[in-house]
């Protein structure tokens, strides 16, 4: 708290200075969005998280998969937390390191979040921008597309294609991101359909750019404030829908873990008291959350122009 | 109305028959066939099995024969793996639990949701208005799967309250938790959507009007207020359905409510095809009915909808 207190004072001082300069719309919105404290303390967050992610697996001498012999058979007792055995999460039922685990949980349920939101946000944008740049007959027969797929119950079809494909990595990444491609589809278009008929698309028009172009150099970029803080409300429903999956352990798979797979295990072993499996990755799947969220709001409210 | 009723429905059953092909040939494309097993079966066992599920016909004949059997008989054909079961039969068990606990918890999400939403925009800026959206903005990141086994710990473990699982034939003690588990996330979401749009309203000139003629405030909010601002609280309703029904997975496994969850599951880690699909396709189809009696419902509140 004290250090984005003090981020922040800092920033609002640097904003008395170069004022003069006048303030490109990036400027504005940074400035607005690092007034934001609650936006502010959940992107020191997340850069902990990520820092924890990248570098965590350097902090302890245990690797994710390596068995210790010494706390099994008594891992209620022996497996506690502790910074003596150098277990500071503690271990899991098998005697694995719980903090190497959670590190490498961490990363996958990131890296799923991250990966399925942009490959949502490409393909959304992209297809929304067609549709809504071409108009008519391709709009209504693409967004009707759109429709069709929306009642699709997800993720059943997900566990299904997981369930007769078997599990990958790759699958899951690709899967959970193309669940989520249809909301992106429609804000995009809505956002295109007000942004074609501007000055400067007519005028792209006019001197014969083809339309391909215009999406790309004009529509695209014109796109990207909603884009973005679309995406980053979308990373933790992804990673909701990933650990939901390794929940039912028909995620990633062992020796590989993820923050809904470390939940599902830390729940199953609660009734023995060993408390310490479920909380750790529980507390930083719930900041992770947290932190997305307010970062999501404050980008919304620094981006939004309905808002100013 | 009735035009536009058609037109939602021409959209609905292709949607459902998409549904029907699509699940029916990844079902084909699956490596391995629904009877390869540890032995080496003879090949006339073999050709007369596929012969008697009909899995020696062409792919266009078999796919033709499951949409008329699903869609006019409503028969999903027989379990591959349990050899006395059809996939009615497992529906038929399972489903009555998890429409039990959907509906409770649907109703419990939504009621309480729009209360809280409603109460927070009324008093704004209150501390009721503070609870309800710290209460939704906690509620947001505890899913089912993490809300079940904090339950099962306070409920159970600590306090002794009330059974860690099982159903009972639905008595209430057995009820209670998976319908906190599930409808929690969603009244998180329908008290902020309520919360928002209940403030867009309030703030809009025929309110200010409504109460400059000396109406009472109760009269406000109820006549003027509550129902446009619950338009855009029906159109996520059908989401907010679709999410209890996948949810119930969660629930079924971490209850034991056997419910159509496990069974999904059970079958899906069996690789039990014709369940799978039987499930899929029976969820497909109630949130394809939902979303259009949502849709039937919007159009018929709201009057700037032209059907």
């Amino acid at each position: 708290m004290l250090t984005s207190r003090t981020a922040a004072r800092s920033l609002e001082t640097a904003e008395i200075g170069p004022a003069i300069e006048g303030r490109s719309l990036w400027a504005d919105a940074r400035i607005r969005f690092f007034r934001n404290k609650a936006a502010v303390a959940g992107l020191i967050v997340l850069i902990f998280v990520a820092l924890f992610a990248l570098f965590g697996s350097h902090l302890t001498p245990w690797s994710n998969e390596e068995v210790d012999w010494s706390v099994l058979g008594n891992v209620e007792e022996a497996g506690r937390p502790s910074i003596a055995t150098r277990h500071f999460f503690g271990t899991d039922a098998l005697g694995r390191d719980l903090f190497a685990r959670t590190v490498q949980g961490t990363q996958i349920s990131l890296m799923v979040g991250l990966i399925g939101a942009m490959i949502a946000v490409v393909v959304g944008t992209i297809y929304g921008a067609t549709a809504g740049y071409y108009g008519d007959r391709v709009d209504n027969i693409m967004m009707r597309i759109v429709d069709v797929l929306m009642s699709v119950p997800y993720m059943f079809v997900l566990i299904l294609l997981l369930v007769v494909f078997g599990r990958s990595v790759l699958l899951l990444f690709v899967g959970i991101g193309l669940i989520s491609w249809l909301d992106m589809a429609r804000i995009a278009r809505g956002q295109t359909l007000s942004i074609k008929n501007k000055e400067f698309v007519e005028a792209a028009h006019a001197i014969g750019v083809r339309p391909a172009t215009i999406i790309r150099r004009h529509i695209v970029p014109n796109l990207l404030g909603v884009v973005i803080v679309y995406a980053t409300l979308l990373v933790p429903n992804m990673i909701i829908y990933e650990s939901f999956i390794s929940f039912l352990g028909l995620g990633v798979q062992e020796p590989l873990t993820s923050w809904g797979a470390l939940i599902s295990d830390g729940a199953s072993q609660m009734q023995y008291g060993t408390l310490w499996m479920l909380g750790f990755p529980l507390f930083f799947f719930v900041i992770t959350l947290f932190a997305f969220f307010f970062v999501g709001d404050g980008l919304r409210d620094a981006l939004d122009p309905k808002d100013r | 109305m009735l035009t536009f009723i058609i037109k939602r429905l021409a959209v609905a059953i292709p949607t459902l028959l998409i549904l029907v092909i699509f699940s029916y040939l990844i079902m084909y494309a699956a490596p391995g066939g629904p009877f390869d097993s540890e032995r080496q079966l003879p090949p006339q066992v073999m050709a007369n099995l596929m012969a008697k599920y009909g899995l020696d016909q062409p792919l266009i004949v078999q796919i033709a024969r499951y949409v008329w059997n699903v869609v006019v008989h409503f028969d999903f054909g027989p379990s591959f793996i349990y050899k006395d079961q059809t996939v009615n039969d497992i529906i038929r068990q399972g489903f009555p639990v998890t429409l039990t606990y959907g509906f409770w918890s649907f109703v419990v999400a939504t009621s309480v949701g729009m209360s809280l939403g409603i109460l927070a925009a009324i008093y704004h800026n209150s501390w009721l208005d503070y609870l309800a959206v710290g209460i939704s903005v906690g509620a947001q990141v505890l899913p089912n799967f993490v809300m079940a086994p904090i339950l099962v710990l306070t409920f159970t473990l600590w306090l002794g309250w009330l059974p860690g699982g099982g159903w009972q034939g639905g008595q209430w003690q057995y009820v209670i938790m998976p319908v906190i588990a599930l409808s929690t996330s969603f009244m998180a979401s329908i008290s902020r959507l309520t919360r928002s749009s209940m403030l867009e309203v309030l703030n809009a000139n025929y309110i200010r009007t409504a109460r400059a003629k000396g109406l009472p405030m109760r009269r406000v909010i109820f006549r003027h207020a509550l129902k446009p601002a619950l338009l855009p609280v029906i159109s996520y309703l059908g989401p907010a359905f679709v999410g209890m029904i996948t949810g119930s997975v969660v629930i079924d496994i971490y209850f034991s409510t056997g419910g159509i969850g496990i069974f999904f599951v059970n079958s899906a880690i069996n690789r039990d095809y014709s369940v799978i699909m039987g499930i899929t396709i029976l969820t497909g189809a109630l949130t394809v009915l939902f979303n259009l009696v949502v849709d039937i419902l919007y159009a018929w509140i709201d009057p700037k909808i032209r059907y």
